[in-house]
């Protein structure tokens, strides 16, 4: 990140399609149910287990709280490419792959 | 009377669409800010707040007016400010994200709306005492807005400061734009050079630098319009910050022309008043709801009252409309942020007063002096906490 600028207003994650999302799902190293906790104990959680993980390996969160779909992949930064599946009825899962 | 509830449902109800679809969060604002220097949601509300300054100063000097909030001014703001702060950053969402929230089916935020209730319950019973044992010796000065002592015109002066405002936004872009990726080693490089040419050649230039993204990155935004095929999809997916911005500016307007300045916590007050009095407490009896809350004009049903309910259900229509409505069911261990955050943000924010919109957002938007310290108050109660949540991972500022 190089402070900041008016592109980082509307930075995303991409999002992944049903079927994507099942099969990152069983590639997960590590999966942490953050369902029916707020912010910011997602990112926290999402920080510490990033620096135990191995480069190229998976970390998925499901969370029930839509800002941690932004800010859980803001808040490791570079240290993991980010990609977000959406239910549609409340829930969702972040994968993080370390880089 | 008529007008007065359907202005306060379409402002409800569209502060209600707005705040959810953008995610507009002050807690976010500030402790994202704080923890990785995420800024997006603090743009965002300058961005709000730095407009809604400037159609509510002409407003104003037109007289289209009801009326400024401006409580007498002193270390009540810091004191109290802070204590609500803290609350907001613990319990997960400040006294707007906390209603809308709640609209969305997070059963967490409805605890931290009852506890809520239960601090403003307990300022209410030790009011007679803290008057004057915090309040009258912690105040210094009546209350005032810089609106109404300046003497340049309000539109003039709300212009002035939404310059500068821009003006250090765009020296800020610049600059870490001119330093690249080593902008903040660049910057302290160029502070421990002092008066070399480049180093004043970078300094001037750093606003143009930022301006000019300002304006592109504007301008791109209105263009992310036009490109929109399909508005039904887009209106379901997550919404820009800035538009929630804008929204909340258009109805903050509606809002100031005719009822008052836009407030959470002081109606959430009221209606904790209200509801104790349906059960049978005497609530009018307590010089704090009957006198000041109510202003002796009997314990009922307000306008703003009115306005912050109609914002629970425009979140629910949001969130239902784009599939993020559930009934989300806090873990246990989350049960003690809700309450005791919640406590927090409702005796705070009745001992600063005003929460997060009263202060941040409207209360700077007026120019009120009282919300210039309490707003200092609550940014260093958000930064306590979050120093203390992030112990473990380590925050960037």
């Amino acid at each position: 990140m190089t402070g900041p600028s008016l592109d980082d207003f509307v930075e995303m994650p991409d999002e992944v399609d049903d079927e994507t999302a099942e099969q990152l799902a069983d590639q997960a190293t590590e999966t942490q149910d953050m369902t029916g906790e707020v912010c910011p104990y997602p990112q926290v959680e999402a920080k510490k287990a990033i620096q135990t993980l191995d480069s190229g390996e998976l970390l998925v969160q499901e969370t029930d709280h839509v800002p941690s779909t932004e800010n859980v992949p803001r808040a490791v930064g570079d240290d993991a490419d980010a990609r977000v599946w959406r239910s549609g009825s409340g829930l969702y899962r972040i994968f993080l792959r370390k880089r | 009377m008529v007008s007065n509830v359907l202005t306060a449902l379409v402002v409800g109800v569209g502060l209600g669409v707005f705040l959810q679809k953008g995610r507009f969060c002050f807690v976010h604002a500030f402790r994202d800010f704080f923890a990785f220097k995420d800024s997006r949601v603090t743009k965002a509300v300058l961005v709000a707040t730095t407009l809604t300054m400037v159609f509510w100063s002409i407003a104003y000097a037109l007289g289209y007016y009801q009326g400024f909030w401006t409580p007498d001014w002193g270390l009540t703001g810091l004191l109290g400010g802070f204590v609500f702060g803290v609350g907001m950053t613990y319990a997960g969402g400040c006294a707007s994200g906390t209603l809308y929230r709640a609209g969305q089916g997070y059963l967490h935020f409805w605890l931290t709306l009852a506890f809520m209730g239960v601090g403003y319950a307990v300022f209410t019973v030790l009011f007679p005492t803290l008057e004057s044992a915090y309040f009258e010796p912690l105040t210094f000065g009546t209350g005032v807005t810089l609106f109404e002592v300046s003497p340049v015109p309000a539109p003039l002066l709300a212009l002035g400061v939404a310059g500068l405002v821009l003006l250090a936004y765009a020296t800020i872009v610049g600059r870490s734009a001119a330093g690249g990726a080593g902008g903040t080693d660049d910057a302290a490089a160029v502070r421990a050079d002092g008066g070399t040419p480049t180093s004043r050649g970078l300094g001037a230039s750093a606003p143009a630098v930022g301006l000019r993204q300002f304006v592109a990155g504007t301008r791109e935004y209105f263009r992310g319009f036009a490109e929109i095929d399909d508005w039904k999809a887009a209106s379901k997916r997550p919404w820009d910050p800035r538009t929630a911005a804008l929204g909340i500016t258009a109805l903050a307007v509606l809002w100031f022309t005719q009822v008052s300045i836009v407030g959470v916590t002081g109606p959430e007050a009221r209606w904790t008043g209200y509801l104790l009095q349906q059960v049978g407490v005497d609530a009018g009896s307590y010089e704090y709801w009957g006198s000041i809350l109510f202003q002796g004009k009997g314990v009922g049903l307000t306008v703003d009252m009115v306005m912050i309910a109609a914002v629970i259900l425009g979140a629910f229509l949001a969130a239902f409309w784009s599939g993020d409505f559930s009934i989300r069911v806090p873990k246990r261990r989350r049960v003690p942020n809700a309450v005791v955050g919640g406590f927090m943000m409702g005796a705070g924010s009745r001992l600063a007063p005003g929460c997060n919109i009263g202060n941040i957002y409207s209360g700077l938007a007026e120019l009120s002096v009282h919300s210039f310290i309490a707003t200092a108050g609550i940014i260093a109660g958000v930064y306590a906490m979050t120093h203390w949540i992030y112990r473990d991972v380590g925050c960037a500022i």
